[in-house]
């Protein structure tokens, strides 16, 4: 089995790219402009090669890795390097159903990224710093151990700031500085809630991998295994008073990043004033590396604590649902709206969380997954729109569907999927959700008053969605007289390497509509797992989980 | 552990042991005599005999070539610097260096050893930058070619730029206090001529008074402060003191303190530690930018060296409940200093000035770190976690002074290119440099965001290490009660691991300082007059590139360097 896989993927990109920087930064300006074409082609494919391999990682082409069922701190293609011995810092790798649909999707949409930016300005440095972005954001999800996870979440941060500071909109300057800062803030209160996690561990109990400095380890299989025996035993992992100010300290970090309700407010301004490849990467993967972080750490360490914790984040998730959508309601800024969607959205995958529940965790996983491939999509559809009619604001352009018919029939099917009809991939996701958070508050006598949220927000989200395209695709739409912001020019229509992103996004919206399982049956098998091994222990005869 | 060879000065050995001093020594000679060689005769009185003498008269093309003195100091800075890396990899040997009656002097150890590679490495960059670029007309101001390689004050420059190594590293030595003060002294002063090198520029005069006047009242308490020790405990060897103030009961404990207060003073000055850091900024906007570069980081170590030689081995923490007498005060000094630090560079717009605040908050993150040593026991005796978790504390300290110079320093440098062309007083002064010179910007980049801590730089790692000791001492031995059943929460943790929370916090606040310059770099337009090439200087870029590739390597592979770290914490006050 070649468990060193995820070296290469990791570090292939973050060294190519930083190579195609340092040369590119050499030549001179009109060199540059030449070099533009062939570096950007080279980065497609290498993040095609990307592809290449973690496709064929899925269908056991690398090894004979079966992705279905695997246990919980069980991990696929793992390896371990030493890094900084002396403080117990090791390079460790492994994937499980949590991170692999997670890196899977991120050298997904790196090509599909570069496919729809393909006219960006200054390509010869804006590709490879996409490049970079995933190689980062791959590490992230590969990463095993503390301090690895936290390299990685940081590192995430810089190509994200040079992607808006350098290709943003007018208010750039101002929104990757608050992006980098707000994010920036609430990771040192995680770092310093990783480092007493770490001296925490208890030194006398042999641990492996442990530091030999510190008598501790980084090690989160390590962690995870004694977080795990001492959980089942009906005790609190490090006592219940420190848990849950572990779990609290932890959540901070990774709430920012989902974001939730009121951690949110660096969300729209970054995705208003990133370039089009910025906020699909942003929206596509990097607000998922909060849901990921939550399953990892906190939720697999700390389940005493979460199920302290499940009414606050049950309410968190259901005004970030909630709230976002009123939100979207009264935006006129496409991309604005889109962004409040992506608020309202993580809200789903926060209340999964909460309820506890194998069925409900999978939601949270798949929507984590299926919001990772409509997401970029609805923000290509802006992009285009952007880039095309010189205005983001809705009503600037009116009846597309005459005057553009390729960026009207992507924005139709991208809204769609968003508000989620059934055979689209969110829809999935959000009936999941309904269901286990029917069947949590059913189970634990709780208000049916819960469910009013949820049920609210299916209407508002589809009246946000409905109203911005009865504005801009049907209303209106005299072929005379194109939008003021065009000054005269001719209408525009999406050009083909858009085109075929946005093919791509559709056809892997409706692949996994139809047929979920593909990824789905691994996200359960893992997801209850994980709920038999880790919370049934602790609930005792709690109402089952489905 | 190594055995501890005495050694009477000139005795046998001295010379190896003395090696990077010696080499210092030879070359501040040179530095003196060569570039005053020239076609010089002395006439035979009586007669008209001349007989070619050497020293003055027309100076031969090559002493009188600019780049000289650079050269020399470079070479003497980076001699002595890889003899102290030699002797590192040679395993290293304790020798003490010893008066007639047996009394310690200096002793070489791994402790002292690191701090001179920090000090040489520190000079020996800032020498070699400043070659060729040297102005003598002050800053802001420009010059002519000629002007410029004035080649008389080019040698003080250099000069003085040895005489400070020199001292820093017999305060490094040291095993007491007089003789450190010694060492200080001639640092001191050498540093106060550097300040003040810009003496034909207003902000250049400003700044070498104030650094002289507020240095030379810090250094006038700390002595005062020192006869009163030496009054109290009739000597000035550390073990003297250091056991003096053990065995002293704490109602007699009033005249130690007050000469310990006393003399904290002066280390706080150099360290910059508020409130004694007032004339750091405006040292540092006035000075040449090499030399704030060693103002931060070279003189800053040196500083922390007395600091911890006056708590940790001096006032140490007692055996029994393991906390020192100076914790809270100290503790409050580090929270305020920190705090301090980064609302001041918040509001300076001058990236001088800014990088003068920044490490007024470094060291608020240093004093931190030590007020988690006084927390717990730090004693030899003590062989379990304690005294493992105090030499974490130390390790970082020194680990984090250590990669200092290179991103501090290196930070100091590209302004100092820019300086080359003009006032840089504005942060504006540094706009569009990533249009001008990407490698450039690109390299200041990295160092603010290895000064703010973010990862995968070496600031990183050093800002990790403080946070993980001074964790790692608050959290002491409840991982293993806890395992045995104890219950415990947040508030039962020792109270210094607030101080790491003020820390994390603050690093978030300087985030958004350092952020800004980068802001400047790749967003803005270049100021009005700076639009072309930026002044050429190969030395000066080769000293940049190698401060980027120390940031990037060890913050990516930091072992071997934190193990070199580690040793020298354990040589404090182990027999190593």
């Amino acid at each position: 089995m070649q468990d060193w896989i995820s070296l290469p993927l990791v570090g292939f990109p973050l060294i190519s790219s930083l190579l195609l920087l340092a040369f590119v930064s050499k030549v001179s300006e009109s060199m540059r402009n030449k070099l533009s074409d062939p570096i950007r082609m080279a980065c497609l494919v290498f993040s095609l090669v990307l592809l290449g391999i973690t496709t064929g990682m899925f269908f056991q082409y690398f090894g004979d890795v079966s992705w279905e069922g695997i246990g919980f701190n069980q991990y696929e293609y793992s390896h371990r390097y030493t890094w900084i011995e002396s403080l117990g810092i090791h390079w460790t790798v492994g994937l499980d159903a949590l991170s692999f649909p997670m890196v899977w999707l991120t050298t997904f949409l790196l090509p599909v990224t570069i496919i729809a930016t393909w006219n960006e300005k200054n390509g010869a440095t804006y590709f490879p710093i996409v490049l970079a972005m995933g190689g980062a954001l791959i590490g992230v999800f590969v990463a095993l151990d503390l301090f690895m996870f936290y390299v990685f979440w940081e590192l995430t941060l810089i190509p994200m700031f040079f992607l808006i500071l350098m290709w943003g909109g007018a208010d750039r300057k101002y929104a990757s500085q608050k992006f980098f800062i707000y994010t920036f803030t609430a990771s040192v209160v995680m770092l310093l809630g990783l480092i007493t996690l770490y001296f925490f561990q208890d030194p006398g109990n042999p641990l492996d991998y442990a530091g030999s400095m510190t008598g501790r380890s980084f090690d989160i299989p390590t962690i995870t295994q004694h977080a795990l025996a001492e959980n089942s035993n009906g005790n609190w992992y490090l006592g219940a008073n420190i848990q849950k100010v572990l779990f609290a300290m932890l959540m901070l970090g990774f709430l920012v990043k989902l974001p939730a309700v009121p951690f949110h407010t660096w969300l729209p301004d970054a995705h208003v004033q990133a370039p089009t490849g910025g906020s699909m990467l942003l929206a596509g993967v990097m607000l998922k590396m909060g849901a990921y972080g939550m399953f990892r750490l906190p939720i697999s360490l700390f389940p005493h604590a979460l199920e302290y914790f499940q009414l606050a984040l049950m309410i968190i998730g259901m005004v970030s649902l909630v709230w976002g959508a009123i939100v979207c309601l009264g935006q006129t800024n496409l991309k604005k709206m889109v962004a409040y969607s992506s608020v309202s959205h993580m809200g789903v995958i926060l209340i999964g969380i909460a309820t506890m529940q194998p069925m409900g965790w999978a939601a949270a996983l798949f929507m984590m997954f299926a919001h990772g491939i409509i997401s970029p999509m609805l923000f290509a559809v802006c992009g285009a729109f952007k880039h095309h009619y010189h205005s983001m604001e809705i009503g600037a352009m009116r009846g597309m569907a005459k005057h553009s018919p390729w960026i009207a029939t992507s924005m139709m099917f991208a809204w769609m999927a968003s508000l989620g009809l059934p055979l689209l991939a969110g829809f999935v996701a959000e009936l999941m959700m309904f269901i286990a958070l029917w069947y949590f508050i059913d189970a634990n006598g709780w208000s049916v008053f819960w469910m009013v949220g949820p049920a609210l927000v299916l209407a508002l989200t589809a009246a946000y969605y409905l109203w911005s395209m009865q504005r801009t695709i049907f209303e209106g739409g005299d072929e005379t007289q194109p939008p003021a912001s065009l000054h005269g020019e001719p209408v525009p229509d999406l050009a083909s390497p858009e085109k075929l992103a946005m093919l791509i996004l559709a056809a892997f919206t409706i692949l996994f509509g139809v047929m979920p399982w593909i990824g789905l049956d691994m996200m359960h098998d893992w997801t209850k797992q994980i709920f038999d091994g880790l919370i049934l222990p602790i609930l005792g005869d709690f109402n089952g989980g489905i | 552990m190594s055995n501890l060879t005495e050694i009477e000065p000139f005795g046998e050995g001295f010379v190896e042991a003395m090696g990077p001093e010696l080499i210092l020594f030879a070359g501040m000679l040179l530095l003196i005599i060569v570039p005053n060689l020239g076609q010089g005769t002395f006439r035979i009185p009586g007669t008209q005999l001349r007989l070619p003498w050497l020293l003055g008269g027309q100076r031969f093309e090559f002493t009188s070539d600019p780049r000289l003195p650079a050269w020399l100091a470079t070479f003497t800075l980076g001699g002595a610097f890889f003899n102290v890396l030699y002797t590192f990899s040679q395993g290293l040997d304790r020798v003490a260096i010893v008066s007639e009656s047996g009394k310690q002097l200096l002793l070489v150890n791994g402790f002292s050893r690191i701090f001179e590679l920090i000090f040489f490495g520190a000079l020996a960059l800032a020498a070699f930058s400043s070659m060729n670029r040297l102005r003598v007309n002050g800053v802001g101001s420009k010059v002519s070619e000629t002007e410029l390689f004035n080649n008389r004050r080019q040698a003080d420059f250099y000069i003085l730029m040895v005489t400070c190594a020199l001292g820093m590293s017999v305060v490094a030595l040291a095993q007491d206090l007089f003789v450190l003060f010694i060492g200080l002294e001639l640092a001191s002063f050498s540093t106060y001529v550097l300040v003040a090198f810009l003496k034909e520029s207003k902000v250049g005069v400003e700044s070498g008074m104030k650094y002289f006047i507020v240095g030379s009242v810090a250094s006038g308490v700390g002595l005062y402060g020192l006869s009163m020790l030496y009054l109290w405990a009739g000597s000035l060897q550390f073990d003297v003191l250091a056991t003096a103030f053990a065995t002293t009961s704490s109602t007699d404990m009033a005249l130690p303190l007050i000469g310990i207060g006393f003399v904290l003073v002066g280390f706080g000055f150099k360290v910059s530690a508020a409130p004694f850091h007032f004339a750091a900024p405006d040292a540092y906007a006035g000075a040449t930018s090499p030399v704030a570069g060693v103002l931060a980081t070279a003189s800053k170590a040196m500083g922390m060296i007395g600091l911890v030689r006056m708590l940790l081995i001096v006032a140490a923490p007692e055996t029994g409940d393991g906390s020192a007498i100076w914790l809270v005060c100290l503790g409050v000094l580090a929270a305020v200093t920190m705090t301090w630090g980064n609302l001041a560079a918040l509001g300076s717009d001058n990236p001088k000035r800014m990088l003068a605040y920044s490490s007024v908050a470094h060291a608020g993150y240093m004093l931190a770190a030590l007020t988690a040593v006084g927390a717990w026991n730090w004693d030899a005796a003590v062989s379990g976690d304690a005294g493992a978790a105090a030499v974490a504390v130390l390790t970082a300290v020194i680990f984090h002074l250590l990669v200092l110079v290179a991103f501090k320093l290196g930070a100091f440098l590209v302004l100092s290119i820019l300086e080359s062309e003009g006032d840089v007083s504005r942060l504006s002064s540094l706009g569009g440099l990533a249009k001008r010179e990407p490698l450039l910007a690109v390299s200041m980049f990295i160092f603010m965001i290895s000064l703010a801590g973010v990862p995968p730089m070496a600031g990183f790692l050093s800002k990790l290490l403080v946070i993980m000791g001074i964790v790692r001492v608050a959290v002491g031995d409840m991982g293993a009660e806890l395992a045995d059943g104890g219950i415990y929460a947040l508030g039962d943790m020792h109270w210094v691991w607030w101080l790491a929370l003020l820390m994390v916090l603050n690093s978030a606040i300087s985030m958004f300082y350092y952020l800004r310059v980068g802001v400047v770099m790749f967003f803005d337009e270049p100021e009005e007059g700076r639009e072309g090439p930026l002044p050429a200087g190969w030395q000066v870029r080769a000293a940049i590139f190698a401060c980027v590739l120390t940031t990037l390597i060890i913050g990516v592979a930091g072992d071997a360097v934190l193990r070199l770290c580690e040793m020298a914490a354990q040589s404090l006050n182990y027999d190593w």
